[in-house]
């Protein structure tokens, strides 16, 4: 067991490790320089002593090690890392910890409201819509999942927060993430992403009802109720996969609605380094994003051990229907 | 009640999605023969219209007529997601394979972590190195595209393949001393194939909005000429004020993935192994 | 069957009244933000609102006047001021400074008011403020266009004396940028405590990039304000700004886009004002490139520009056409229809024709076997601009590639000299031969590509000497014309910018530098 959990911890470093030095060389190969973007673009009147410039631009550089070769600088970074600090930002000067850190619990309080809401969602319409296949109903919410899923995430956005804002004076726009505010983009991403919950919890239910046990079950002539709980039961171990996949989506990506409802979270906030090209908020929010997405994964893992317990003598991952 | 839906047999949805896709298909590429206009001559005098009878879905900010730029569009867009996803299902289906063929191995670990690392890997880092390195037309996003769309497909095909391996037909392919390859061709593929081409199918309309939203790095088709993902992401500026300038991108984007959507859920129909239980 | 129905109901019902009660009972207990989100009966009732929220697309990201931007929005909202400002018909006006005058050529002589102090009290003396303007000086590079050539020295307690390198410049006027902002440099600007600036309001609360609140400084050397306190967010969709002022949320909200125009057309709530800002959009040629050897290449690119439909397609209609870069400086408005008075096609097909470039069946034109053709690359809000351009010259036989995107991936192209044009809009406020050498001149940072006329070289030098105000006016009108008539770059348009402004705030002050002009004593809050 101890072989197993320190062999999970290695792989995991070994991820992290690659992850971050393959993003690590390649956000230098991208065009733009920070330090050049940090100290041109926001100036209005153009001056022609262009000396003073270039000093300043060699002044940065040397002064955020960008001077060094990428091995160098790797080096640096890692050494950093090992003492829990991700250097600070070339834009702001503020370090990525503090920067991170303010951000992130807005991020993951929408991304798990959001999440409940598409489980809430998906299930109820997932179950319902299979229940009654064929039917009017289950044609509603099939139609429903498309328009869902194909509609821009910014139209669903902005429909709802000029509703809610403007035309019933209910929703407040600022930049706070307070629980007051948190319902409206939680919503819009719960909507956005229960097509996918919907779909593959009504595929699911549908391969379960068309299993045996449930033609012996109707033969033998068990309760209703009862039949459809067995049925769902045996739909929790792609729950938990979703679960997972839809989270690190959610934390990661997003941004639009983040924007649009003006919700401080971390989206914006590494888009704009990344188009600043502030190297260390990037690094620092990659680090961060591959290490939350290796957790998921390890936490899926124990929690299929608990609610199967023969995966973990076969030993593998069970996806089962993902469509 | 529940015999009734084990015994639901046949799934009109399949034909239905084909007849869909049929007529989508000759609306868009017969868009010269459909309408007169042209669709990328500007008309300032014409702009942002309410839909009328010589304008059915109104006109753009340049005064640009929205039902002839959207069949034309869907040439460039139906095209370019179709051909992207298919890349990268077919490397997501040749990795996940591998990766489940040579389970437990050094191999599969590997393939697995770079797996894992490009589902955290932020899209946007990808996006702009390619822009800046290489180009910005609608060639190159494919290639953004396909570089991580794959994963998810590899994720699927991989677990099918875990599944089948402890099917009595593998072991009997194994132990008759097949190769890896045939292995692959003849005992994985073919189960594996369905399902991974039905999750396809649901995915292309988050593959086609997602072309939209990496417009702003300038990644994309490129001006004039339309495709409803920029379509999409230009139309917001006037959204508020003037709505049924996404109408018509909105429609056909629905229309395509309805189509195929139908399609997928006909296919799955056929090949799940539910209906061997009936 | 029936009970998924019946829970699916309560959950919906659940979730819409914890909403409501969660953001209602907000309103009641956080009586410091009673009309944010109140209804239009609590703001009846609400005689005097007690604080002014200002949605901005960015507000500063640090705390100290040195670092990029942040003098910019510490002045915006009241917090810091520098010795003179410029008032919006674009005259220098004295603000920490209590007169300036000018003792000779290169001298000039400025009074400081003995009863203004900062934040902490300490007085903002001579040496207070030399201080602060060395600390500019050193730290901020883009300080360095106003400050570089001037030197200080004290007279007396209040009054400094300035030097100028060269005759007649414009010290009030370089004094009156956010860049000079008066700020204490003892102090640590890392915190809001120790933090130590001089204007009507003081900072509270921080949060980088997110929010600042200011409250009253109750000190404050001049008329101090009626509104008690001022909060600035970080709001960084244009869409959701205007929806801000729309919904009541915030006050004022600045850049809102230009689409947004009918929406508050149709509400009683806020109303929008444009005000033309000093800068003009210009395509800048690359002309090093070989299509844009011959002069009369650039001119027919100029002429082929039907500019009232650019701003119609490309801004909104919120703008003016100008044909000239300065003619956008609200003082030189007579330079707007010089050169290029009209849209003239016909001339520019002739000019290209005369250039070598004939035009084929198709329409497109082309020399020794290559084909006319310009790649323009675009970034930010230009994208409808651009594919107006591009439009406008393919009817004149140009084939145009537009290229929207990061700015970055213009950087880089500039770098490498990959690049046919580019759109940019630089400000044409201030000092004619500072802005003028730092466009045309062969090392002006904003001469990118690379113009070098000897003519317009030499007039550049004659106007660093001349000291007659009027000849100087009419000396730069002549460069103005001479750059526009080579055509290396091709005015369009003053950029819009467009405030929305909520119709419950009185005093609002349209501005044509209106991101650093937003707050003053004379707002107020009433019901008319």
């Amino acid at each position: 067991m101890l072989l197993i959990f320190s062999r999970k911890i290695l792989e995991a470093l070994l991820t992290l490790g690659l992850a971050t030095s393959i993003l690590f060389i390649l956000i230098r190969l991208a065009p733009g320089d920070p330090v050049a973007i940090m100290i041109g673009q926001s100036s209005d009147v153009a001056s022609s002593n262009t000396e003073r410039y270039e000093q300043k631009l060699l002044e940065l550089r040397s002064e955020f090690g960008l001077n060094q070769t990428i091995f160098q600088q790797y080096f640096i970074w890692m050494k950093q890392l090992i003492l829990f600090d991700l250097g600070d930002s070339i834009h702001t000067g503020r370090s990525v910890m503090t920067e991170i850190a303010d951000r992130l619990p807005a991020t993951i309080l929408l991304s798990v409201a959001a999440l409940f809401i598409q489980i809430v969602l998906g299930i109820l319409l997932g179950v319902l819509s299979a229940l009654k296949f064929g039917r009017f109903f289950d044609h509603l919410t099939r139609f429903l999942c498309v328009l869902f899923a194909s509609t821009p995430g910014f139209v669903i956005g902005l429909v709802l927060l000029s509703t809610f804002a403007v035309t019933f004076s209910t929703y407040e726009i600022n930049t706070e993430a307070k629980l007051s505010r948190l319902w409206l983009p939680a919503l819009t991403l719960g909507m956005i992403g229960a097509p996918q919950w919907i779909r593959t919890i009504r595929a699911n239910m549908l391969t379960e009802f068309g299993q045996p046990y449930i033609s012996s079950a109707v033969s033998r002539g068990l309760k209703y109720r009862r039949i459809v709980e067995h049925a769902f039961k045996n739909t929790l171990l792609p729950i938990v996969t979703m679960t997972g996949l839809s989270l690190t989506t959610l934390i990661s990506g997003a941004v639009v609605i983040e924007s649009i409802f003006s919700w401080p979270g971390i989206g914006k906030y590494a888009l704009d380094s990344i188009l600043l090209k502030d190297y260390p908020v990037i690094q620092g929010y990659a680090l961060l994003m591959i290490a939350l997405v290796i957790v998921i994964h390890l936490v899926i893992e124990i929690v299929y051990s608990f609610i199967d317990p023969r995966i973990h003598r076969k030993g593998e991952e069970n996806v089962k229907k993902d469509y | 009640m529940l015999k009734k839906i084990i015994n639901f047999k046949k799934s009109t949805s399949f034909i239905a999605g084909i007849i869909l896709l049929c007529i989508l298909f000759i609306l868009i590429f017969g868009a010269s023969i459909i309408s007169p206009l042209d669709p990328v001559e500007q008309n300032a005098a014409e702009r942002l219209q309410k839909p009328s009878l010589e304008h059915p879905l109104g006109t753009d900010r340049f005064g640009r007529d929205i039902l002839t730029r959207t069949l034309y569009g869907g040439q460039n867009t139906l095209i370019s997601s179709v051909v992207a996803l298919s890349v990268a299902l077919l490397i997501g289906l040749f990795v996940g394979l591998v990766a489940g063929l040579f389970h437990g191995t050094l191999l599969d670990a590997v393939l697995m972590r770079i797996i894992d690392v490009l589902l955290a890997f932020p899209f946007m880092v990808l996006a702009m190195i390619v822009a800046g390195l290489f180009g910005t037309s609608l060639f190159h996003l494919l290639i953004v595209v396909a570089a991580v769309w794959w994963v998810s497909f590899a994720r699927l095909a991989r677990s099918i393949a875990l599944q089948v391996k402890s099917e009595t037909s593998f072991a009997a392919a194994q132990i008759l001393g097949a190769s890896h390859l045939t292995l692959i061709l003849k005992e994985l593929l073919p189960k594996a194939a369905g399902p991974v081409l039905v999750f396809a199918t649901f995915e292309l309309g988050t593959l086609i909005l997602s072309i939209s939203a990496l417009s702003f790095l300038g990644l994309g088709s490129q001006p004039p000429s339309p495709e409803w993902g920029s379509m999409l992401a230009d139309g917001r500026d006037h959204f508020m004020q003037t709505p049924h300038i996404l109408l018509g991108p909105s429609l056909f984007v629905i229309l395509t993935v309805l189509a195929f959507n139908l399609i997928g859920e006909g296919l799955r129909d056929r090949l799940d192994p539910y209906e061997k239980f009936e | 069957m029936k009970r998924f129905g019946i829970i699916l109901a309560i959950f919906m019902v659940v979730v819409i009244v914890g909403c409501s009660v969660s953001s209602s009972k907000d309103n009641t207990n956080d009586d410091k933000k009673e009309n944010t989100n109140a209804t239009d009966d609590q703001q009846e009732e609400k005689s005097e609102q007690q604080e002014l929220i200002i949605a901005d697309q960015e507000i500063a990201a640090s705390l100290d006047p040195v670092e990029p931007l942040t003098s910019s929005y510490l002045r915006n909202i009241g917090a810091a001021e520098a010795l003179f400002k410029v008032n919006a018909k674009g005259e220098v006006e004295p603000s920490l400074a209590e007169s300036a005058e000018e003792i000779n050529d290169t001298t000039w002589e400025i009074n400081l008011r003995t009863e203004a102090s900062f934040w902490s009290g300490e007085a903002i003396d001579a040496d207070a403020v030399i201080a602060s303007l060395e600390r500019s000086k050193s730290l901020d590079l883009q300080a360095e266009p106003f400050l570089n050539e001037l030197s200080f020295t004290k007279v007396d307690d209040y009054t400094i004396q300035v030097e100028t390198e060269h005759a007649k410049q414009p010290v009030p006027l370089n004094l009156s940028y956010y860049q000079t902002v008066i700020h204490n440099a003892d102090k640590s600007y890392e915190d809001i405590d120790s933090m130590d600036l001089s204007g009507m309001y003081k900072v509270t609360s921080f949060s980088p990039a997110q929010k600042m609140e200011l409250e009253l400084n109750e000190n404050y050397w001049g008329e101090t304000p009626s509104i008690p306190k001022i909060v600035h967010e970080q709001i960084s969709d244009a869409q959701t700004r205007a929806l801000s002022v729309l919904s009541g949320s915030s006050d004022i909200a600045i850049k809102v886009p230009v689409t947004s125009l009918t929406q508050f057309a149709e509400s009683d709530e806020a109303e929008t004002i444009s005000a033309p800002p000093a800068n003009t959009q210009t395509i800048y040629l690359n002309l090093d490139q070989p299509q844009f050897e011959n002069e009369k290449v650039r001119q027919a690119l100029s002429w082929g520009l039907n500019r009232e439909e650019l701003v119609e397609l490309g801004a909104e209609g919120q703008s003016t056409p100008v044909t000239t870069w300065l003619a956008s400086n609200p003082t030189y408005e007579e330079a707007k229809n010089a050169v290029y008075p009209e849209y003239d096609p016909d001339k520019a097909e002739a000019l290209l024709d005369e250039a070598g470039w004939g035009k084929d069946a198709e329409g497109t034109r082309s020399k020794d076997g290559e084909t006319l053709t310009v790649k323009l690359m675009t970034w930010g809000d230009d994208q409808a601009l651009g594919e107006t351009i591009q439009n406008q010259w393919t009817q004149i036989g140009v084939q145009v590639e537009v290229q929207h995107g990061d700015y970055n991936l213009i950087q880089t192209a500039r770098e490498s000299g990959e690049w046919d044009a580019s759109i940019e809009a630089w400000s044409t406020f201030g000092d004619e031969h500072a802005l003028l050498t730092g466009q045309f001149s062969p090392d002006g940072s904003g001469n990118y590509g690379g113009y070098n006329d000897e003519q317009t070289n030499q007039l550049l030098d004659d106007l660093a000497e001349i000291t007659d105000p009027q000849a100087r006016r009419e000396l730069a009108l002549q460069i103005n014309e001479r750059v526009a008539e080579q055509a290396p770059v091709i005015s369009l348009y003053p950029r819009p910018q467009l405030t929305a402004v909520s119709t419950k705030l009185n005093g609002f002050e349209a501005h044509f530098r209106q991101f650093e002009h937003t707050v003053h004593a004379g707002l107020s809050f009433g019901t008319e």
